[in-house]
């Protein structure tokens, strides 16, 4: 099985007025496809920092980010976008769907930004996605009306509009009371069981239970890497 | 653009559409105007230069000392074709009169213009309304604009006295139409049109003492533009006619080619208008920029979301010009229309005062293109950096984004100091921060409202200085009557029969004699039109012992002194219409009456409001003509200054010197000569004016979107205010404080603009007509009027953004993103 990300002496720094604060500290790391991931660690440990490097939202000071079989450092902003649109998904902690869309216009826009799905099949696909994510009946709704756990169900069918080989997910369920929080980590244990590659970045203990691998980042440096039986 | 970005664009504009409607209509407002103006100036360019052409104007005016048989003018002019460069000449004469309507007198006189009953009227032409040309002899036309002011219908009979002293009774047979000349009311001046038979019939000789030409350049047939060329080949006709005909010339008449006698007025007070609502169409789209601008900052998580799932930047670019476009598509859409009205309404107001009749006041079709295209692509110039900046937002710039900053950015200081005074309002402090934590959306609002109050100012200023110049002509009247007569006459001799008038006071004895100023051997060349008014040099003789002069502001020599002969004072506006440079210590030629004789000049003055001056003393022009110290009019101060008593002082003085056998040419108070040049700035002041209020409302609606904008980004903020305890009243209070604090500081920010746009608008007009600037003035009233208007209207229009602060939930604030 190939590799979906490949990081290499990855280091992040931002500069403030103290100095240089490093966020990755010559981080590598390889995540192999259809494996689920958990990057966990505290407050300050650069995980957010790690997930936006392998998005390609931030440029790393130096190292490499090879994900999807691109080298994000020799993409251009358009090139970096249009990138993501064909083969990443992304889940942010607080939804960000569109307001001014409905929940399934909101899992269309990615499509007609690709183009690689057909015009005609768009609508289909994005009922069909949220149905899988189990808010079909929600599809004409605007993202304002739906409970939190709703929006970020369809937030993760947004993320898989395009059927991208990746989805990177950053604290998806940090805005969810428990029980739905539960309900979105088994949605993206099925995603993996039909040979889904995720990245999840979170805070949550309880997601060891579906997790195929967990690492761990303290001070922008990997301390532990654990694979813990779950299959993925 | 995709359909699903479409649709967002309809949603986006929805959810804003407040905001959208402000903009659309500080866009429509400003380009309402601009288009109704553009709209009228062509119309009224092209009809004043067809109406004006069409009269075929002479180039230049050759003015005879005695007049010539209308026989030999006709010879003269059929050989003056045959000249290089001339292409048309014709004879014609010209005289003013006192009228009586049906045997009753009128105080406007009437301007008569005298043409031969052959004369082909290829040139210099009118038309006849009512009738045709010639008048049939003991008939004359009015022209249609005199009838009202001279009280006068076709039909009536006037009284009208000859160059020769003769009363004529003719019988009014018709008006004419005579766009060459500026309206007859604004004038004071009444027209009518004679034929050399009319005069022939009351045994008066058939006589002309005007050559009028066209020239053109070499191989051209229409007449030329070029005013030096035309002086040129006049000045060689007029040299010719004195050495090949023995002919006096006392001048030639030169005005600038191609342009009605109040052509400059009118593109002045077009082009101030187009200026001004040109600026008002530029601030507002810069307000409209820079609201867009908060649209799309607003936008910034949605443009990372975007670029996240896969946007690039063109088509994220696409959505934001698509909504400035929506934006500045309904803005010229619902401009179209009133901005024809407003040109049609406007352009008949100007013909009026221009004293043409247009064809059509439709506007030419490229001001169509020309305000769709500024309503297009202005806004869109305008949002274009803002636009380019939001489309290219990266996630990263996207995430890092918060918003407005907390803290104040400037001013911290005074305000620290303020916040330690005990018992200031705190409400009011956080009011004063807020207003400076957005500086550019501070300085826009603020200036915004500062450029309109700087209109407004400046405008009335210039309204200030106008009346300055009214109240300097006023100071120098010191007299109440002016009597002209026929022939000079002794003032000695007459002093001790008009003394018998009740009423009158003291008499002086002074003359004014129509003038050519020109260097040493050469004719003089005026800039006069032909209705002998705007251009004309006039010589001033004062007599010795005068209390009726204040002298006029020297700007190098010196005055004359008492009794001084050979020496004369010329004012800046003679040295303007002559268009001949001369200095004090130099020596010039001064002809009057077909006269000339040289002059040293003493000193150059500067005049407003009058027409061209020239100075010499009585005992200087006696000598210098050879003739006894005589006057052609007198001055007359009455007991009383009110207008009843200068009128029955005038009547009472003409009737006894008629009775005396002493012939009156005019006898009327001085009330009246200032009813002529009020007229002329009063309406480019008013539109001058009328620009600052449309821009006072793109203010306030900049002021009321700021103030949007920043209730907007302050939600949370207000949520907290809210959860601490500040009541809606409260809430309310600062936000409205804050519009207040940006309504005063624009005031103190217009401040010093204002004083430079009065000094260049009364440069601007005091140069246009009276080669001077106007005297600087500043009108408090206007400040403290402003001061109040823009205070009300801050206070209006940050009602919308109060209130929607006032009534914001708690809950509401803390959700809001």
């Amino acid at each position: 099985m190939g590799h979906a990300i490949q990081v290499r002496d990855l280091v992040k720094t931002y500069p403030q007025s103290a100095g240089e604060f490093v966020a990755i500290d010559h981080l590598s790391l390889d995540i192999a496809q259809g494996e689920l991931v958990a990057v966990v660690g505290r407050s300050g440990s650069g995980k957010t920092t790690l997930l936006n490097l392998l998005a390609g939202i931030d440029r790393p000071t130096s190292g490499t980010v090879r994900v999807a079989g691109a080298e994000l450092g020799s993409l251009s902003e358009s090139g970096l976008a249009a990138w993501r649109g064909r083969n990443v998904g992304l889940v942010f902690q607080f939804f960000q769907l569109l307001p001014t869309l409905s929940v399934a216009e909101n899992v269309m826009l990615p499509m007609d930004f690709a183009n690689k799905i057909p015009v005609g099949e768009r609508r289909d696909r994005a009922q069909h996605l949220l149905e899988r994510v189990g808010v079909g009946d929600q599809a004409d709704k605007m993202p304002a009306t739906l409970s939190g756990g709703q929006q970020q169900r369809a937030a993760i069918a947004r993320a898989l509009a395009n059927d991208p080989p990746i989805l990177l997910a950053d604290e998806p369920t940090g805005n969810l009371d428990s029980a739905t929080a539960d309900a979105v980590l088994s949605l993206f244990a099925d995603l993996n069981a039909d040979g889904q590659t995720i990245v999840v970045v979170t805070h949550e203990r309880d997601i060891r239970s579906i997790i195929g691998r967990e690492v761990t980042l303290q001070d922008g440096r990997v301390v532990e890497d654990e694979r813990t039986g779950v299959p993925s | 653009m995709t359909s699903l970005l479409t649709v967002k664009l309809r949603r986006d504009l929805q959810a804003a559409w407040s905001r959208i409607v402000l903009m659309v209509i500080a866009i429509a407002v400003s380009l309402t105007v601009f288009s109704g103006v553009l709209y009228a100036w062509s119309a009224i360019n092209r009809e004043t230069e067809q109406a004006y052409l069409r009269t075929e104007p002479a180039s230049a005016t050759i003015r005879f000392g005695p007049p010539i048989d209308a026989e030999e003018m006709a010879a003269i002019a059929a050989a003056a074709r045959r000249r290089p460069g001339v292409i048309e000449a014709a004879g014609r004469a010209q005289f003013t009169s006192e009228i009586e309507v049906n045997s009753r007198a009128r105080d406007i006189p009437l301007q008569v213009f005298v043409a031969a009953p052959d004369d082909p009227m290829r040139m210099a032409k009118f038309w006849v309304r009512q009738g045709h040309w010639p008048p049939a002899p003991g008939k004359i036309f009015i022209r249609r604009d005199s009838l009202a002011l001279l009280d006068v219908a076709v039909g009536d009979t006037v009284t009208v006295e000859t160059p020769d002293g003769e009363s004529a009774r003719l019988r009014v047979a018709g008006t004419v139409y005579d766009p060459s000349l500026a309206p007859a009311p604004q004038q004071q001046t009444g027209q009518g049109y004679l034929s050399t038979a009319s005069l022939a019939r009351l045994g008066e000789p058939e006589v002309l003492d005007q050559l009028k030409l066209q020239v053109a350049e070499p191989g051209q047939a229409a007449p030329s533009r070029d005013r030096e060329a035309i002086a040129a080949v006049a000045s060689r006709a007029g040299e010719w006619l004195q050495q090949e005909h023995g002919l006096a010339i006392r001048e030639i008449q030169v005005p600038k080619p191609y342009a009605h006698p109040h052509q400059g007025q009118a593109k002045a007070l077009l082009s101030a208008l187009l200026t001004g609502a040109g600026a008002a169409l530029l601030l507002s789209t810069i307000l409209v920029a820079n609201m867009l601008n908060g649209l799309f900052v607003q936008q910034i998580p949605q443009i990372g979301i975007m670029k996240a799932i896969g946007a690039p930047s063109g088509r994220i670019g696409l959505l934001y010009l698509a909504m400035t476009l929506t934006v500045a598509g309904a803005a010229t859409l619902l401009a179209l229309a009133p901005g024809l009205l407003i040109g049609r309404a406007f352009a008949p107001r100007v013909f009026r005062f221009l004293g043409i009749e247009a064809d059509s006041v439709a506007a030419a079709w490229w001001t169509y293109l020309g305000v769709i295209a500024a309503g297009l692509v202005l806004p869109v110039l305008m949002a274009l950096g803002p636009l380019v900046k939001a489309s290219r937002t990266t996630v990263r710039a996207a995430i890092d984004y918060r918003g407005l900053g907390s803290s104040p950015r400037v001013a911290t200081g005074f305000l620290a100091r303020l916040g330690r005074i005990p018992r200031f309002d705190r409400s009011l402090l956080m009011a004063l921060r807020n207003t400076s934590r957005r500086p550019a959306r501070f300085l826009l609002s603020a200036g915004l409202l500062a450029s309109a109050g700087m209109m407004f100012v400046a405008g009335m200023s210039a309204r200030e200085g106008t009346k300055a110049v009214a109240e300097e002509a006023q100071d120098k009247l010191r007299w109440d009557v002016v009597v002209k007569l026929a022939n000079p006459t002794s003032v000695e001799a007459l002093a001790p029969v008009v003394e018998r008038v009740p009423g009158v006071g003291r008499i002086e004895g002074w003359t004014i004699a129509s003038a050519g100023v020109s260097g040493p051997g050469k004719i003089p060349i005026t800039r006069t039109y032909p209705d002998q008014g705007h251009g004309s040099v006039f010589v001033t003789a004062i007599p010795a012992g005068t209390t009726m002069l204040k002298r006029p502001e020297l700007q190098e020599g010196r005055w004359l002194r008492p009794g001084e002969t050979g020496a004369i004072v010329l004012s800046q506006v003679t040295l303007a219409n002559t268009g001949f440079d001369v200095h004090a210590g130099g020596t010039v030629e001064l002809s009057v009456d077909g006269e000339s004789t040289d002059w040293r000049v003493a000193g150059i003055v500067e005049e407003r409001g009058d027409a061209g001056g020239a100075y010499v003393t009585a005992e200087g022009l006696a000598k210098a003509l050879g003739q006894p110290r005589w006057s052609n009019t007198l001055r007359i101060a009455t007991g009383n200054h009110d207008e009843r008593s200068r009128e029955a002082v005038a009547n009472a003085v003409d009737g006894l010197l008629t009775g005396a056998g002493i012939e009156v040419q005019s006898a009327v108070s001085v009330g009246q000569q200032e009813a002529a040049t009020g007229g002329h700035l009063e309406p480019i002041l008013v539109i001058l004016l009328a620009t600052a209020l449309p821009m006072g409302v793109i203010g306030c609606i900049g002021l009321a979107s700021a103030m949007g904008a920043n209730v907007l980004e302050r939600t949370r903020e207000l949520g907290v205010m809210h959860a601490i305890g500040a009541s809606p009243k409260d809430v309310r209070r600062i936000v409205v404080a804050e519009g207040v604090f940006t309504a005063l500081a624009s005031c103190l920010l217009a401040v010093i603009p204002a004083l430079g746009l009065t000094a260049a608008m009364g440069a601007m007009l005091g140069n246009l007509f009276f080669y001077a600037p106007l005297p600087f003035r500043i009108s408090f009233l206007a400040a403290a009027i402003w001061t109040v208007l823009v205070i009300l209207g801050a206070i209006l229009a940050t009602q919308a953004a109060a209130i929607r602060a006032s009534r914001l939930t708690v809950r509401e604030a803390l959700a809001y993103l």
